[in-house]
């Protein structure tokens, strides 16, 4: 990658060395600095029309920092350590242009909004989050990162205040707090083992397979994470959130916050460990995601709704990808994971900004938002000679054939059913007004880069030149199921099936669980009651001197 | 000999004197200067013993125990006057009337009161013999329970009154078993009954005396099952003072129980009695976090949170109990680190409770929709101390509670992380609720006035201060363990 060929620049010059070093803290202080400075009120008036600044440190640490490269922020005991891998870099890299491309949708989309510096705010705390989520490599500060980047997300997904947001964020915010209270067990486990109290993740992780309380920590890890990423059981947040979040929130959402789930499984999974249970879990989990969201986001009425379920559906292939790679301890598996999901990042959040585009706009720019919309669901499909070609094709080689790489092969059939029901929805979605000024350049911009930035790092990454995703058996193998899609969907609209289909509320899983409500809030007024019982001076008297007696028993009994 | 340490004790209770002297403006004026002075005489003690990384000891008229009362500061102690301090000065400003303004925000009597209470917790934090300690705790009831009161309104007199009452219950026991040590051992002072423990075993009645002044404290520190006075108290006094009641009132009572268990009793004794104690912890934090989740005001809410957030020192004593020393001080400091970032962000929520009671005329939750806008600042003090009690980085509740998760993990005492864990849960629970709900838009008119920004900007000082406690490094603190038995060496950073 470009960084590394600025590695003999660094020999001669320890200035540059700093510079870059430096540019790793720059990247995330910067969103943090601007979100501070929204506490002046001329800021507070122009912060919304620089988002699309806030993220450039982070693009040019992505792109020039070597890989390696370590920084130290705060030293020992208070340890803040940033470092950049391979996969960190990936996501760092796609997360800035996301974010950038988002802010420039976002100053326009919000133009007249009267909360659009509230929004400004939470929009500058999550992208500070999410660039350290990337970022960090010590336990604690991750953990930091990662909450960060979680809770100001709620800010993205409420900001329009309706009944519907509201509950969205209100169950967003309980599986947060829940996926934290997982993270933060397994984290004890990982770093209790250590001599550090906060090791770095690579450390920590490398004595995992030695724990001898390896299994629960894996599992905790894969709850928190996978909640995060949005995988079947615990995706019912990530519907909901998508349909009522404004556009350049969904954006982010499905294209970057999502990702802090990714890059934690990444970071906290021992590399060239085979762990076949493990990754077979993932792996089961990840491809039963993978068709479940289809299935679901087929029935969609609305563009964001099928998009937040594609997005459901794509966490599962990278979950599915994942499994098999760690299955087989193979040491690609981290990068070429993190390439998909680069490769999603950009495709989705331009998805989302087309559906923008086709919402806010007149009858041309919804012809327009259409098209993107079709070239763009081809590319995560996999259409050959499409940059979502290129990351498929990564992703593949971690996979161990037979049953799961056909079914792998499959769910891009389901996707491409998937992305056609989104294009159309797309095509007919009810235009508000009139045309928006600015939401074009952003839109097309991030559409280009989507389809243009897997051919760039394809090689870099997997290190084959890029015919290789062209021979005749590579084409067949990615052109097959995308054919198949477009058959059934054809075959679905000739039967009017599709019409008739009903609807699957969003958050599907959650209509049933949320009946749980009732039991819990006849629990609560119980404790009420038990509250009122122990409170009486009776029974508070023989409770004191109830407890008097049990410490001189246990006590004297010592 | 450091004289500093009876300084802290008597002049806050000296500076009670012109107060009575003069008028309500200059009296105001007075007590917030004495405190000012009271709080730097704690923080430099605080001082004296990191300088010296020894206990400041005082006997008072120069004779030694058992005849002449002993003060020492050791670092846990010093640690709690320090946090004490800072909240008792921060509540007397918090309580000012306002800069040129006539009215008086809180009567005369409120600054006595805050004066008598940093006497008395300094004398209950040094106060090295069963009796003095008694005196200590008697003068913090009858300076605690006025502030209950001090509206003088029917429901503040009825709390008032059960706490008195509930108070003295537990003096009576505390009292008996003082008397049975003195029965059996011919001294009151800790250090010495300890020394006479260690030839012979205790006897029964040593069991029951203990027992006796263990329930005797967690009465007056309202532990579960012992709260029934807590939340009427709390949530009914006047803000101001329920800042000060929930943060540091109670936290004597439970630092004389960590004593008791840990300097009084016998190591055998203590592991014994370890479990009863942390059951009651649990049970605060499960049943009074659910009790917290369910209230239809913010500071009922808070009140019932304090009754929760009290039980996480309950846990800590079957970790200390270990005989590994490490895991012991990794608990030991963890418990102390959450009483301090308790005490910041709990103060830093009642203020910010009565900031917005202020600007919206109620504090019920149901009329909390539109409340950031009118009031941002105590929202944000509000969210940002509560983080402390959610566990969440950067904060000391944080720190705290990985610090009890790493010692209840590595003991494989799977229930206690299993309740610290979901006391996280909770906690977030009843913060999360305010904060969203302040944060939604109002419907209609939505709530109207703003909020006074200085007394505002004092509440968020003190919640970033528990944000400050956060970036204690995650090991025992070697500042902790300057005069208490606890051997450390080898395992501080």
């Amino acid at each position: 990658m470009i960084g590394n060929a600025l590695l003999p620049l660094l020999e001669i010059s320890p200035e540059f060395s700093r510079l870059a070093e430096l540019m790793l803290a720059v990247a995330i202080a910067l969103p943090l600095l601007l979100a501070l400075a929204m506490l002046l009120r001329p800021v507070r008036r122009i912060m919304p029309h620089l988002l699309f600044l806030a993220p450039a440190p982070a693009l040019v640490a992505a792109l020039a920092v070597p890989r390696g490269m370590t920084m130290l922020v705060a030293p020992d005991p208070f340890r803040f350590i940033l470092a950049l891998d391979t996969p960190g870099a990936l996501l760092l890299g796609g997360a800035a242009l996301l974010w950038m491309m988002a802010g420039a949708f976002a100053a326009a989309y919000l133009r007249k909004d009267p909360a659009r510096s509230a929004f400004a705010v939470w929009w500058l705390l999550a992208m500070a989050g999410s660039f350290a989520v990337f970022l960090v490599a010590d336990v604690v500060s991750f953990y930091l990162a990662y909450a960060l980047a979680s809770f100001s997300a709620f800010g993205l997904v409420t900001h329009d205040d309706t009944p519907g947001a509201r509950r969205a964020g209100n169950l967003y915010l309980a599986l947060t707090v829940l996926g934290e209270g997982f993270l933060i067990a397994a984290f004890v486990m990982l770093a209790s083992g250590m001599p550090d109290a906060n090791p770095l993740i690579r450390d920590a992780v490398a004595a995992l397979p030695a724990s001898p309380a390896q299994g629960l920590i894996i599992a905790l890890l894969l709850l928190g994470f996978t909640m995060k990423m949005g995988l079947f059981p615990l995706h019912v947040w990530m519907p909901l959130a998508h349909s009522v979040a404004p556009v350049p929130g969904s954006a982010v959402l499905s294209g970057i916050v999502v990702k802090a789930g990714v890059i934690g499984l990444l970071r906290f999974l021992p590399e060239g460990v085979a762990l076949p249970g493990w990754g077979m879990v993932l792996c089961v989990f990840g491809l039963f995601t993978a068709f479940y969201g289809v299935a679901i986001g087929f029935t969609q009425k609305h563009p964001k709704r099928a998009l937040a379920y594609s997005t459901v559906s794509q966490m599962g292939f990278v979950g599915a990808i994942f499994g098999a790679g760690i299955m087989a301890g193979r040491m690609d598996a981290f990068s070429f994971t993190a390439f998909y999901a680069m490769n999603h990042m950009l495709l989705k959040g331009a998805m989302f900004l087309a559906v923008g585009l086709a919402l806010a706009s007149g009858q041309r720019r919804r012809a327009l938002g259409t098209l993107i919309a079709i070239v763009l669901g081809l590319s995560l499909a996999g259409l050959p000679f499409t940059g979502g070609a290129l990351a498929k094709y990564a992703a593949k080689m971690l996979l161990p054939g037979g049953v799961i790489e056909f079914l792998i092969a499959l769910s891009a059939a389901g996707t491409t059913l998937l992305m056609a029901r989104y294009a159309v929805l797309v095509a007919k979605s009810d235009v508000a007004g009139a045309p928006q000024r600015g939401l074009l350049l952003p839109a097309c911009a991030l559409t280009v880069l989507a389809l243009v930035v897997p051919y760039i790092l394809f090689s870099p990454v997997t290190g084959l030149p890029l015919s290789a995703a062209f021979t005749p058996d590579a084409l067949l193998k990615g052109s097959w199921p995308v054919l198949l899609g477009l058959v059934l969907f054809a075959a679905l609209r000739l039967s009017r099936l599709s019409v008739h289909l009903p609807e699957v509320p969003a958050g599907d899983l959650w209509l049933v669980v949320s009946r749980l409500e009732r039991p819990v809030r006849a629990m609560q007024v119980q404790a009420v009651t038990v509250d009122g019982y122990l409170r009486q001076w009776p029974v508070a008297g023989f409770a004191l001197l109830g407890l008097t007696a049990l410490l001189a028993a246990v006590a004297w009994a010592a | 000999m450091n004289a500093l340490t009876i300084l802290a004790v008597t002049v806050p209770f000296l500076g009670l004197v012109p107060l009575f002297l003069l008028g309500p403006r200059a009296g105001e004026r007075a007590g917030l200067l004495m405190l000012a002075v009271a709080a730097g005489v704690s923080l430099a003690v605080g001082l004296c013993v990191v300088r010296t990384g020894q206990p400041q000891v005082y006997f008072s008229g120069g004779i030694a125990p058992p005849l002449g009362i002993a003060l020492r500061a050791d670092g846990f102690a010093a640690a709690m006057m320090g946090v004490c301090a800072v909240v008792l000065l921060f509540t007397g400003f918090y309580a000012m009337r306002q800069p040129g303004g006539a009215e008086a925000r809180m009567p005369p009597a409120f600054f006595m009161l805050l004066l008598a209470l940093a006497g008395a917790l300094n004398l209950a934090f040094m106060a090295q013999d069963l009796f003095t300690l008694y005196v200590a705790l008697e003068l913090l009831t009858f300076a605690a329970v006025p502030l209950v009161c001090l509206d003088g309104k029917v429901e503040q007199l009825k709390a008032a009154l059960t706490y008195l009452l509930f108070a003295l219950f537990g003096s009576v026991l505390y009292l008996l078993g003082a008397v049975l040590i003195y029965g059996l051992y011919g001294t009151l002072d800790i250090g010495l009954v300890a020394a006479a423990l260690v030839p012979h075993p205790p006897e029964w009645t040593f069991a029951v005396a203990l027992a006796l002044i263990s329930a005797g404290l967690m009465a007056k520190a309202a532990l579960f099952p012992l709260y029934l006075w807590l939340p009427p108290a709390h949530a009914g006094a006047p803000p101001a003072a329920s800042v000060v009641l929930s943060a540091v009132v109670i936290k004597a009572p439970l630092f004389l129980l960590v004593r008791t268990w840990a300097d009084l009793a016998p190591d055998a004794l203590a592991v014994a009695a370890a479990p009863v104690l942390a059951v009651c912890g649990a049970g605060a934090i499960l049943f009074c976090g659910v009790l917290a989740l369910a209230q239809v005001r913010v500071k009922l809410l808070i009140a019932y949170s304090t009754a929760a957030q009290i039980g996480y020192l309950g846990l800590m004593f079957p970790l200390a109990a270990t005989g590994d020393a490490y895991l012991s001080a990794l608990a030991w400091t963890g418990g102390t680190l959450h009483l301090a970032s308790h005490a910041f962000s709990k103060a830093a929520m009642f203020m910010a409770a009565g900031l917005l009671a202020e600007t919206l005329g109620h504090d019920r939750l149901s009329g909390l929709r539109g409340a950031a806008r009118v009031a941002p600042l105590s929202i944000a003090a509000f969210g940002i101390g509560g983080l402390s009690l959610m566990g969440l980085p950067p904060s000391g509740g944080f720190v705290a509670k990985v610090m009890l998760l790493t010692s209840a993990l590595r003991q494989e005492i799977w229930w206690i992380a299993l309740v610290v864990l979901a006391g996280g849960l909770l906690a977030g629970g009843y913060v999360l609720r305010v904060v969203v709900l302040a944060l939604q838009r109002a419907e209609g008119e939505g709530p109207q006035g703003r909020e006074c920004r200085w007394r505002a900007a004092i509440a968020l000082m003190l919640a970033l201060g528990a944000v400050a406690l956060g970036f204690v490094p995650l090991a025992p603190l070697s500042f902790l363990s300057i005069g208490r038995h606890l051997s450390l060496e080898g395992l501080l950073p």
